[in-house]
């Protein structure tokens, strides 16, 4: 979910690509191919709720779809998505993502909607190949529609573009986690947001040029520090990394389905008791989970190597893995010095619904509160989850 | 420049505004409450004004904290605390043995497991909806034809309550429409009533876990049937403050004195 | 003259009662040796009773739990947990029954070995599923069959398959236990004889009246989950069978006096299957529903290798694992060869795989047969959830179109 400003940067951005001739395919969940679309000459880039937006689905879908459905639909309904050239939903992640897709075709045939299938299972090489066939189809499907074939130079060449945004975002992740004064959750989630409007060649220069700024005021201990705890973080195995982060502030995570970090960091950054230094880290699936993903092997089959490095990300909680996810919590937590954890669980979202109680029990078994913020995409209610999460670190200066 | 010796609690609800001023020994001076109606801002000035009146103190030498949904339009604050903190402090000043709060107020209601330094440990908030809140009461109320002051009596004369099953506020109160026009006791239904709010507000507090002695604040506390209920359900007995409703603003007083000892 | 009921009890249904209280006794006694799976209603169950694994199955307890009208309070011990109250109520009545079984009367499973879920049915059965391993230590096997759009493709039956022989693999190391060809040939065959058996029960109701109700069926359908492969369900269908081909030579109704034909969709409310009653008591019956004739799949094949395609084959291509068209399609369908004058849409609140779409395929449906429909809104077995005045004003609506 997103603020209206986000919207509105996102859509100056799409626009002027747009103007400049290009076609933008959007998506829904946070892990597509980056790389498969730009070979096909696509822009990718995230179909973001708008909370202004007033329900005009239900005509369509039942209320207990899920929020974020709900709100797509509903910008729809009003308007089309004018800079949009067409939209892929997931397949196999969620029921409501699955169905809606369904629906949308029904109700909007001239639509271009696509979907691409994901494997749940945790099944190594089994799970990659099926998800490299899926990538495979959706690219002959976009050849059909867009008339671009394949281009295994513009592949590559969006593999190294995707690496450098990543890599740059994964440094910066893991400098705020141990140097918080260095660059604040603000900008850090902004950068992120660029990223998921359209990862381009501007927003790569614009990160180089962020992290040199960053990387000037680290020296080498720390430098070496920073790139420890990235690595720690993409393998997704902290055990190596044996550094104590001493901090005198209070440091707290937030993690969750559906909410995109820059309208995380908007909701908290007035609320009293929130400093500079507060939001360490996000385990976001719009944040985190998508900075972490492995570079793809540019020597290999392009689908097979997509599939694998989407596959190598964090899992979700609409995967297999649920214990290794809580095992990673609890070691960021015990290993970063996190003394809070804010859990977002999205109206009548599956995914979130079922895994809220298991994160929040794996916090308390390593004795650090959390609170749940239930949210929806209209950020409705906005004052009463600022009481929460005020409540919350008041609980926490406490105790 | 005067010392500040007074401590001042600002609770701004969406129906109700309070406030209270204390010395530092803690003992009262005044307190009034308000309907919030319109204009908060004008609310809030309007109590502020009354406490001052009344204690005879200025503003110089009073500390304020504004706390409650509308915490944010308190100009005169030096700080804004949530309710939570302030209800579970309140509480706390008033009774130290007190473990659990529940506050059930006009539009939210809250449980907060309160820890030895009076702060809370845990809380769970009912806030999106209705029903286990004073609007579910008020809303049956109108159906059953008789004020909230008597909804209450009412209910207690009841030996056989009717079920009322539906958790959301408008269902329910198609099924209490549909009771009366079965023949039940108005009697009965109203017990129903009081006891699915009551049921509502025992889940909610087993999500933080009961811990005894509990006690029970806001304006729906008045209410006897309520505390029956509740006390049933929650198997053990409840405390109610002598006014209920000022808990919130008596603890974000009793906040701006510790303030002002640092 | 005593008062007559509308619909009349199938003699078959007093089995019921002994299969559920055996199957239960088995499901203890497997508990206590080690043996006992917890399985998802859409899983090939073929494999781990052919493996000597006893299934048991929170699905069907959760109908009970709803059926018992204990519903709201087990479900009630899962939202005390922090399980908000729109999740699936299936799987809030199960965690709540495993988190407190001495407080279920009914409906709380003995402690599982293993948790075997497949995704053919709904995507919530892994979360469902790892939230069970959490509270119980036993370990989830997920069995993906990723939903199909069309045709089911090489890879992806390829991929089933693979998931197929990691099971296999995963009940040999768990229960110290083999898959022997012959005993997977016979347990395939007894499963594909039950559902043969049952499928012709469903066709029976083409005739006129109908010779059971949804109810029967919704009851009748408990072995056909939770026992396939067993030889007692094979048994129970060629009794159910025989009842039903009675009752069609005879001319016996379910209900007394059939006036009005219907379709049903969706999972039934536990909580108030007399609701089927009500309405047999106006002439309504239910020829056809969706649910029931979602078991229609038979596994054939000669050795284990053919018989493992036959289950990736039936396995994913189930009802639910389609695309609203598939959906429309099989209601179309049903309408035109049951001679359904309309159809009811139970939009169950807590299963959105089941239920998102409706307000689409309700147009849809009527437009390719004419025949009006209504959504109605409730649950399997939350029955806070259900307003018994709103529905009855909505479908006397519809059967007032009939007069």
């Amino acid at each position: 979910m997103s603020f209206p400003e986000v919207i509105e940067q996102s859509n100056q951005v799409l626009q002027a690509l747009v103007d400049a001739g290009e076609r933008v395919l959007g998506y829904i969940y946070p892990h597509p191919p980056h790389e498969i679309f730009i070979a096909h000459g696509l822009k990718p880039s995230l179909v973001r709720t708008n909370p202004t937006v007033v329900g005009a689905y239900e005509a369509s879908l039942q209320t207990f779809s899920c929020s974020l459905t709900r709100n797509l639909f509903s910008q729809r309904t009003s308007s089309s998505f004018p800079l949009l050239a067409g939209i892929v939903f997931s397949g196999n992640t969620c029921d409501a993502l699955q169905n809606v897709g369904d629906v949308w075709r029904k109700r909007f045939p001239e639509d271009k909607v696509l979907r691409l299938t994901y494997p749940v299972g945790d099944a190594g090489e089994s799970s990659i190949d099926f998800l490299a066939m899926e990538i495979k189809s959706l690219s002959d499907d976009l050849e059909t529609l867009y008339g671009v074939p394949f281009s295994e130079s513009a592949f590559k060449q969006a593999a190294q573009l995707l690496h450098e945004i990543r890599d740059v975002l994964q440094l910066l992740y893991s400098v705020r986690l141990l140097y918080p004064p260095l660059i604040s959750y603000h900008t850090l989630s902004n950068l992120v947001g660029e990223y998921l409007t359209a990862p381009t060649e501007d927003v790569s220069e614009r990160l180089k040029g962020r992290w040199m700024e960053v990387a000037e005021k680290l020296d080498t201990n720390q430098t070496n520090k920073v790139d420890q705890l990235r690595e720690s973080l993409l393998n997704k195995d902290l055990s190596g990394f044996d550094s104590t982060i001493e901090s005198t502030s209070l440091r707290i995570a937030v993690i969750g389905g559906m909410i995109e970090p820059s309208t995380f960091s908007g909701l908290v950054d007035d609320i009293h008791g929130i400093t500079d230094s507060t939001l360490v880290f996000d385990m976001l699936s719009f944040g985190f989970k998508t900075v972490f993903t492995p570079p793809v092997n540019i020597d290999g089959d392009p689908y097979k190597e997509s599939a694998r490095s989407i596959l190598g990300a964090h899992s979700e909680p609409t995967q297999e893995g649920l214990p290794k996810r809580v095992e990673f919590l609890k070691d960021v937590i015990a290993r970063l010095s996190i003394q809070g954890l804010i859990v977002c669980e999205q109206s009548f979202c599956d995914p979130d619904e079922f895994e809220s109680p298991s994160l929040e029990k794996a916090a308390e078994e390593v004795g650090v509160p959390t609170v749940k913020l239930p949210l929806d995409s209209e950020l409705s209610d906005r004052a009463r989850i600022e009481g929460r999460i005020q409540t919350f670190l008041e609980t926490i200066d406490a105790n | 420049m005067t010392e500040k010796a007074f401590g001042i609690g600002l609770d701004v609800g969406s129906t109700t505004t309070k406030g209270v001023i204390i010395e530092s020994d803690g003992s009262i001076l005044a307190s009034h409450l308000q309907s919030t109606g319109a204009s908060a801002a004008s609310a809030v000035a309007h109590v502020l004004g009354n406490l001052l009146s009344i204690s005879g103190k200025t503003r110089d030498e009073c500390r304020i904290i504004g706390t409650g949904y509308g915490r944010n339009i308190v100009d005169m604050a030096h700080k804004t605390v949530t309710e939570i903190t302030c209800h579970s402090v309140g509480v706390n000043a008033l009774n130290p043995d007190i473990r659990l709060l529940i506050d059930v107020g006009g539009q939210d209601s809250k449980v907060i497991r309160i820890g030895a330094n009076g702060r809370p440990e845990d809380f769970e908030l009912n806030d999106k909806c209705s029903a286990g809140t004073g609007r579910f009461l008020e809303v049956m109320a109108r159906v059953l034809e008789v004020s909230m002051d008597d909804l209450g009596p009412l209910a207690l004369k009841s030996k056989s309550p009717c079920t009322i099953s539906s958790t959301c506020t408008v269902f329910a109160e198609s099924e209490v429409i549909g009771r009366i026009g079965s023949g039940d006791s108005p009697a009965d239904i109203a017990a129903g009533v009081h006891q699915s709010m009551a049921s509502k507000i025992g889940s909610l507090s087993k999500r933080v876990g009961v811990a005894t002695p509990i006690g029970v604040t806001g304006g729906v506390a008045l209410n006897p049937a309520f505390r029956y209920y509740l006390s049933d359900i929650l198997k053990a007995d409840l405390w109610i403050p002598d006014m209920p409703q000022l808990t919130g603003a008596l603890g974000a007083a009793f906040i701006a004195l510790k303030d002002m000892e640092r | 003259m005593s008062d007559e009921k509308p619909y009349r009890k199938l003699e078959t249904q007093a089995l019921l009662q002994q299969i559920a209280f055996r199957h239960g006794m088995e499901a203890m006694a497997a508990s206590e040796e080690g043996n006992l799976a917890w399985v998802s209603s859409g899983f090939p169950v073929e494999i781990p009773v052919a493996m000597n694994v006893f299934p048991s199955y929170p699905e069907q307890a959760g109908a009970i739990i709803g059926a018992t009208k204990i519903g709201p309070e087990v479900c009630g011990f899962a939202e005390d947990l922090g399980y908000s109250q729109e999740l699936w109520s299936y799987a809030r009545a199960s965690i709540g029954s495993t988190d407190r079984p001495d407080d279920v009367a009914m409906g709380a499973l003995p402690k599982p070995q293993a948790l075997l879920g497949c995704n053919n049915i709904c995507g919530t059965i892994l979360k469902w599923y790892d939230a069970n391993s959490e509270q119980t230590g036993a370990p989830v096997f997920l069995l993906d069959t990723p939903p199909l759009e069309d045709e089911q493709k090489p890879h992806h039956r390829a991929y089933v398959k693979q998931g197929l022989m990691r099971l296999i693999d995963f009940l040999t190391k768990t229960f110290n236990t083999t898959l022997e060809e012959d005993r997977f040939r016979e347990v395939s065959d007894l499963s594909s004889r039950a559902i043969k058996l049952w499928t012709q029960s469903l066709k029976a109701c083409q005739n006129k009246p109908s010779p059971l109700n949804c109810a029967d069926r919704f009851l009748t359908m408990a072995p056909v989950v939770s026992s396939r492969g067993m030889e007692h369900c094979t048994e129970f269908y060629e009794v159910l069978l025989m009842e039903v081909k009675d009752r069609v030579k005879q001319g016996v109704g379910a209900i007394r006096e059939e006036k009005i034909r219907l379709l049903w969709d969706n999972i039934p409310p536990w909580f108030i299957l007399k609701f089927f009653n009500k309405l047999a008591s106006r002439g309504v019956v239910f020829p056809a529903d969706t649910y029931t004739h979602a078991w229609s799949g038979a596994v054939e094949g000669t050795d284990t290798s053919s018989l493992l395609d036959g289950i990736v084959d039936i396995y994913s291509n189930v009802y639910l694992n389609k695309n609203l068209d598939a959906k429309i399609d099989k209601m179309v369908q049903l309408i035109k060869d049951f001679d359904l004058d309309g159809f009811v849409m139970f939009s169950v609140r807590s299963c959105k795989r089941y239920s998102l779409g409706q307000l689409v395929s309700k147009e849809i449906v009527t437009e390719r047969t004419g025949v009006p429909g209504v959504v109605i809104e409730g649950d399997m077995v939350d029955s806070r959830l259900f307003n018994e005045a709103q529905i009855q004003t909505r479908v006397d609506a519809l059967l007032e179109m009939f007069v």
